[in-house]
């Protein structure tokens, strides 16, 4: 459990970029599977700027909690993914 | 438990940074590694800890090889020279992510009662390092790699930490490193010598 909180507390860095993707995606093309896509390719871009980058410090928190690098940023997709989700289903509900 | 460093080579780009490192730790002692600057103490930590992918390198544990990061174990900490817990979360948060009590932690650093509540970053750099240090040291585990443990603190908190030390070595693997080679020396029970980018 406090495993996933320390996820939860790593994707709350990247929560706002996240909505502002899926207002754009919202606006443009509301479909879940593009989103979806869209949404992997940022995440991919993200993992590769968090390890190459200095901010691949910001991983040692997590690596000390036994949390590897791929199952951070998995996790972080689901949940990202989830969100999307009920975001454009909500969006298309109103549009 | 013991635990083993063999074989390792490490190189950045065509230069070579270590080459040839055997290290041996074990429950009941401290480990530390003494050597100059830009000599590759942290590099060494960071391969045993899994951050850093070297050329080369056997981590053996209790004589069995271990093929993937040691942190994917779970049984280690590591304590990094820079401040590694997010600026943005709460001490009490970090206290329960890593099972630790925080009326214990306060028992032993009274001043620090203030700051339950209070984030990370409201903190300044000694207390920062002195609550990481506290957190890597106390939290279930059984290998334990601390990085410049005394940088940026006070005499008297030094003594402290040197004491933790002592107290957890009986249950765990200490490996340390650090520029204060007196402290080193006082707390640890083994001794290598990094030069030339080997033991």
């Amino acid at each position: 459990m406090y495993r996933f909180l320390a996820i939860l507390t790593f994707y709350r860095s990247f929560v706002v970029w996240s909505f502002i993707v899926n207002a754009i995606i919202g606006f443009f093309n509301p479909v879940i599977v593009p989103a979806l896509v869209t949404k992997l390719f940022l995440t991919v871009f993200a993992w590769y700027y968090v390890s190459e980058t200095r901010n691949q410090r910001k991983l040692t928190f997590y690596k000390n909690l036994g949390i590897s690098s791929l199952e951070l940023f998995s996790v972080v997709y689901v949940i990202d993914c989830i969100l999307t989700i009920i975001f454009i289903t909500i969006f298309k509900e109103f549009t | 438990m013991i635990f083993e460093l063999d074989n390792v080579e490490l190189y950045f780009k065509t230069k070579r940074i270590l080459n040839g490192i055997y290290l041996k730790a074990e429950t009941g002692k401290v480990t530390a590694i003494l050597g100059s600057n830009g000599c590759g103490k942290c590099c060494l930590l960071n391969i045993a800890f899994g951050n850093l992918k070297p050329k080369y390198m056997l981590v053996r544990l209790d004589g069995k090889p271990l093929l993937k990061p040691l942190y994917t174990t779970g049984i280690v900490m590591y304590l990094p020279q820079y401040n590694f817990i997010p600026n943005d979360i709460k001490l009490s948060f970090v206290f329960k992510l890593y099972a630790i009590n925080w009326n214990l932690f306060t028992k032993g650093f009274e001043t620090f009662s203030i700051y339950k509540n209070s984030k990370f970053s409201d903190l300044s750099g000694g207390e920062r390092r002195i609550v990481e240090t506290y957190i890597i040291l106390k939290t279930k585990s059984k290998i334990v790699f601390l990085d410049e443990p005394f940088s940026h603190l006070s005499p008297q908190h030094i003594d402290t930490i040197k004491q933790l030390i002592e107290e957890e070595k009986k249950e765990k693997v200490i490996i340390i490193s650090d520029h204060m080679y007196q402290h080193i020396i006082e707390s640890s029970d083994t001794i290598y010598l990094l030069k030339n980018g080997t033991t």
